[in-house]
């Protein structure tokens, strides 16, 4: 036999191996292979008929195999016969019962968003920024062109620190960070934590989380605004989600807007979720106002750039039908395990 | 605000309906946020008339009334005392139906029959007043429908008015949008003054001590006002504003404001000291009473209107008790003045008292207004008061100088919005809203801002208005566009996403707590660190009066309330910043917790050993994991102690020199106080300590190409001897063959004795080389052997 039959008699041999289901059958296997009158001993009987560039190889796998295919003959005959009970057990296995094994853990669906959404604008090429939480009054007001005695500055709204810090509001200050710290263009999102002292309840929670967007560069218009948070609105709640602007009132863009997205529950004819309207409140947005700009030493002649800012737990709750926005804080796991 | 549509329609004639009137405004910057119908279910309340009250037999609190429907007497029962006979007022009969869908029907109270309902203003939706029932107007004929006296039903709007829009705090700013979005003209009444009485110069005289505080101020006299209600129609506009009708006097003073968004303030002339008005800054310490009975502590922080010896109103805040509008007034001085915004802001909140009138001054007011609020106000105060007006006016200050052009560039106004306009449509916007233009060419235009739109300063502001008028939601969305900028640096963003796909990865489930805690929350963690402690100035409750400096007291808390609820199975972690104090700053860090409770699904065999061991360890090795697939620096453990860990089972983590973290098992005493019954792993570490750079690539090593060796090995030795001691003299002098190192078992019994124990291990060998042969295998084997008997006094048991 050469090597090449050989190699085809091993590889039969093993496949026969496993394949028999009864004890006599892998008899049979081994006498067919093993056996004194078996192909094995006739292999090493007719060696020397062999080339002599492969006899050393064909004796070597000859000997191989003959090792192993008795080691494998005697566990599939433990495994038919053995203590009586492999073959039977096969045939009454319950495969009804419960899987074991590895259980993956959960993202907090704030985080969920927050990573979904910083995906969307990351493939616009927008990258992430983060600031601290605790904040100088100037980064979080001042730079932002919110004038000292504007209602959000109360003390009502805002928590102090006895450093004459305060825990930020909104995102924006790191905005105001990043602009201080680089030349246009400036393309990024800021996820992160702010703090407002609302007395919680279903709709509000002193410690939220907002994403904000920025880009500046040299021209870059509302429209540019507008496709850009048209394809996060599709991305995010649905292919055929739409947004529509509203104008509105922040201090440190202008023009402003607010950006409704379509009710992706109703496709716009009103329902519970959009109470009725066919739209959501989503986003604030704008154009940058100049006066921001020259707060951070950018040519308000040559810079444009346009801002935009959303609730992550708004978000949340919107996308994933979450009724109680103290359901996202109480760390139950029984509701944690669901996302 | 709440803005009544049969008020505005006096100053535009417009007759779109309340919900196109409403979407228009939406859509231009004023959202509407309810519309309501006051009045509406009103249609079967009509005019009665009381004719006689007498007490109820049986309840004191009750009237028994005969009451005239028009055309027959009921027997009514009320529980209401501020009528008398002869009174107008509003009667449900039976039948009727109120506003909340409820039907009158004939009813027997403590015994007496009553067979309507005499209603107060809310019971009919018209106002939140539930003082009493609603006294209609003597001339009211019993028997008319109610609605019929009130004018019908009134469709209010309810406004958001944004903060940079105060003119829009008024029926004729509204009604000044409203023309400008429909084209319409905008008519504004020219009041018609009789002024008869003497100058009012020899009435009074005005001083004011700081026009910055004070830019204007206006005071006009009238004499023999009569004080009574003012008329139905005024009262119920009043009221659908949601401002409380008190007298004619003063509810014009409202009515004005309310018209032209200027607060106005009437004071009881007789009781100013020597008949004159100072307008300065409070003395320390000086005090008034408010109209709203409350005892107000000043400063030289807030301005007040006085007379020659003391405050008698809270500059455009509140008037004072003392000078006060009274049936006894007869002579009034009428205040319009402008005050500092700023100023009035930090009053307001000082005071913590915030009225219609504050909220307007601190948004600025039209200075240009002042004049026309005066007039108005007399003029009205002439007709439904009947007073004498003294001729002439003190105005302090008077006009203001006018803005400066802003110069708009048209091809800038197209680049920003990304919509093309031509010079003709950008003047047409402009004069629909009124805002005059000096000088136009085909690149320019410059703007003249009027005074009733102090929000209009740069070319942006005037760019927003065209925006708006023109529809933003016309404005196109173009393609979105990638840009990316090369030197954006967000690789620790990334970093930490990457990290919590390997947290949830092996297992855990991510929760989130606030920034803030309780302080006792904190205190059962020690007390020792309170001066690292960050503490709110002035936190909405006790709850979360503190910053965290660590996230194990809400890991502890959060498995708590799991346990609580029956879920006594918990993997769980945290990522978020911590506070603390440190230096003369707050620091702020980025941590990590991780809490393991019970026997979390799918962590396989091993997660069933709920011992304080099995629990230790297996926080450790989810740790070693951790780091491994993080590609962080491997983690040193050293015994430590932490106020929140049992002794004994809590160690610091090392990355190197430096510790970056803490692990142990929660002391019994706070798991019960959750009332778990389980050991509990934490562990705490800094963020950065695991997070994997970039660029930091583990490279490749090539995989052995000659086969290896085990070899068992068991010693004995003391209960002192840790494993961690039996690795290091293993690896300490060990052969570049050996490649593992794998503790199998350890042993406990009487037959070993009591302190010792014996450990099993395998010992991996295997060279680079060539393939090992049995005598070299066991010639390191020996050497690893000889060591271990010298340096542990460890008995071996070859196997």
């Amino acid at each position: 036999m050469d090597l090449e039959t050989l190699k085809k008699t091993v590889a039969e041999g093993l496949e026969e191996a496993g394949a028999a289901q009864t004890a006599d059958a892998v008899e049979a296997v081994r006498i067919t292979y093993l056996g004194r009158k078996g192909l094995m001993p006739q292999v090493m009987k007719e060696l020397k008929t062999v080339a002599p560039e492969e006899k050393a190889e064909v004796g070597r796998l000859a000997n191989t195999f003959k090792k192993e295919l008795a080691e494998l003959l005697e566990s599939r005959r433990e495994e038919l016969s053995g203590d009586g009970k492999g073959a039977a057990e096969s045939a009454t296995f319950d495969y009804t019962l419960p899987g074991r094994g590895p259980r993956r853990g959960t993202r907090h669906p704030i985080s969920a968003v927050i990573e979904e959404a910083v995906a969307i604008f990351g493939r616009m090429g927008f990258t992430v920024a983060e600031g601290p939480d605790v904040e100088t009054p100037y980064h979080n007001f001042e730079a932002l062109n919110t004038p000292g005695y504007h209602p959000s500055m109360d003390r009502q709204d805002t928590f102090w620190l006895d450093d004459g810090k305060l825990l930020r509001t909104q995102t924006s200050p790191v905005q105001i960070r990043v602009m201080e710290s680089r030349t246009p263009p400036v393309r990024i999102v800021t996820p992160g934590r702010c703090y407002r002292r609302d007395t919680t309840d279903a709709t509000h929670s002193a410690n939220f989380h907002q994403i904000e967007g920025l880009y500046v560069d040299s021209q870059v218009s509302l429209a540019d605004l507008k496709g850009t948070l048209a394809y996060f609105a599709h991305e995010m709640m649905g292919p055929d989600v739409a947004v529509r602007f509203r104008p509105h009132f922040f201090p440190f863009t202008e023009p402003s807007v607010e950006c409704d997205f379509s009710c992706h529950v109703c496709s716009g004819s009103g329902c519970r979720v959009c109470k009725g309207s066919g739209w959501i409140e989503i986003a604030g947005a704008g154009m940058v106002d100049p006066r921001v700009f020259e707060k951070v030493g950018y040519d308000p002649e040559t810079t444009t750039g346009y801002a935009f800012g959303m609730g992550i737990e708004r978000i949340a709750m919107i996308r994933y039908g979450i009724p109680d926005i103290r359901l996202l804080y109480e760390n139950d796991m029984r509701f944690l395990r669901q996302f | 605000m709440k803005l009544p549509l049969s008020w505005l329609r006096e100053y535009v004639d417009v007759d779109a309906s309340a919900e196109e009137i409403a979407e228009k405004l939406t859509f231009s910057g004023t959202e509407v946020e309810g519309i309501e119908h006051v009045g509406a279910g009103c249609e079967s309340i009509i005019v009665g008339e009381v004719l006689a009250w007498e007490k109820h037999p049986k309840a004191d609190r009750l009237r028994l009334c005969r009451v005239s429907d028009g055309s027959n007497e009921l027997p009514v029962v009320c529980g209401a005392d501020n009528f008398d006979a002869g009174d107008k007022v509003a009667l449900a009969p039976v039948g009727a139906t109120l506003p909340d869908g409820m039907t009158i029907k004939e009813a027997k109270l403590r015994g007496e029959v009553s067979q309507g309902m005499l209603c107060a203003e809310d019971e009919l939706g018209l106002s939140a007043d539930h003082a009493g029932i609603m006294i209609l107007p003597a001339d009211a004929a019993a028997g008319t429908p109610l609605l019929d006296v009130m004018g019908g039903v009134e469709t209010v709007l309810e406004l958001e008015v944004t903060w940079n829009r105060p003119d829009c705090l008024c029926v004729i700013g509204m009604a000044r949008e409203v023309a400008a979005l429909y084209g319409l003209d905008l008519k504004i009444p020219e009041p018609a003054l009789e002024e008869t009485g003497k100058p009012v110069e020899e009435w009074t005289r005005v001083e004011v001590q700081d026009a910055a505080d004070c830019p204007r101020y206006t005071a006009r006299v009238l004499t023999d006002a009569e004080l009574k209600p003012s008329p139905m129609w005024m009262r119920r506009r009043l009221a659908c504003c949601g401002v409380r009708p008190i007298n004619n006097v003063v509810d014009i003073t409202n009515y004005v404001m309310l018209e032209c968004g200027h607060p106005l303030h009437a004071f009881d002339f007789a009781m100013l000291k020597e008949s004159r008005i100072v307008v300065r800054r409070a003395a320390e310490g000086e005090q008034m009473a408010t109209l709203d009975d409350e005892e107000r502590r000043l400063t030289p922080e807030m301005l007040v209107i006085a007379d020659a010896e003391r405050p008698v109103a809270v500059a455009g805040i509140m008037g004072g008790a003392g000078s006060e509008i009274s049936d006894a007034t007869q002579t009034v001085l009428l205040e319009s003045a402008t005050f500092d915004p700023a100023l009035t802001h930090r009053t307001s909140v000082a005071l913590g008292l915030s009225t219609e009138s504050s909220h307007r001054f601190e948004r600025t007011v039209d200075r240009a207004t002042v004049e026309w609020a005066s007039r108005r106000a007399a003029a009205l105060m002439g007709e439904h008061c009947g007073a004498t007006l003294a001729a002439g006016v003190i105005d302090v200050c008077g006009e203001a100088a006018g803005q400066a052009p802003i110069v708009c560039r048209l091809g800038r106004l197209e680049s920003l919005l990304g919509v093309s306009f031509s010079r003709d449509e950008v003047l047409a916007i402009l004069a629909r809203l009124q805002i005059p233009v000096a000088e136009s060419n085909d690149e320019t235009v410059s703007v003249l801002p009027p005074s009733f739109r102090p929000d209009l300063k740069i070319e942006a502001d005037i760019f927003e208005e065209i925006a708006r008028m023109h529809g933003l939601d016309e404005v196109p969305a173009a393609a979105p566009m990638g840009r990316v900028v090369v030197d954006a640096d967000d690789a620790r963003p990334r970093a930490v996403v990457a990290c919590r796909d390997h947290l949830v990865g092996l297992g855990l489930s991510e929760i989130m707590n606030y920034s803030f805690l309780s302080e006792q929350l904190v205190d059962r963690f020690g007390k020792d660190a309170d001066d690292r402690r960050v503490a709110l100035l002035d936190p909405v409750s006790a709850d979360h009066g503190i910053m965290r400096d660590s996230l194990i007291p809400q890991m502890a808390e959060s498995l708590g309330h799991n346990a609580a609820h029956q879920e006594l199975n918990a993997a769980c972690f945290e990522i978020g910043s911590v506070f603390y104090r440190a230096g003369d700053g707050i620091q702020e860090e980025d941590h990590l917790s991780i809490g393991l409770m019970g026997q979390p699904q799918g962590w396989g065999d091993g997660a069933a050993d709920t011992s304080p061991e099995g629990t230790f360890l297996r926080i450790k090795g989810l740790l070693e994991e951790l780091v491994r697939v993080q590609n962080a620096p491997a983690l040193e453990l050293q015994p430590d102690t932490h106020p929140a860990f049992e002794p004994g089972w809590c160690a610091a983590l090392f990355a190197g020199e430096e510790k970056v973290g803490i692990l142990g098992l929660l002391v019994a005493p706070i798991r019960h106080q959750w009332r778990i019954q389980v050991p509990v792993a934490m562990a705490e570490l800094k963020l950065d300590a695991i997070l994997s750079q970039t660029h930091d690539v583990q490279g490749f090593k090539a995989i052995p190409v000659y086969p290896s060796v085990a070899r068992d090995l068991a010693l004995l030795v003391d209960e002192s001897v840790r494993h961690g001691d039996i690795v290091q003299v293993i690896e300490s002098d060990a052969p570049m063959e050996l490649t593992g190192v794998d503790l199998f078992d350890i042993f406990r019994s009487e037959e070993i004795g009591e302190g010792r124990k014996s450990m099993a291990y395998s010992l991996t060998y295997r060279s680079a080389e060539r393939t090992l042969t049995d005598e070299e295998t066991n010639r390191l084997h020996v050497a690893i052997m000889d060591r271990l008997r010298q340096e542990l006094k460890a008995e071996i048991r070859e196997r």
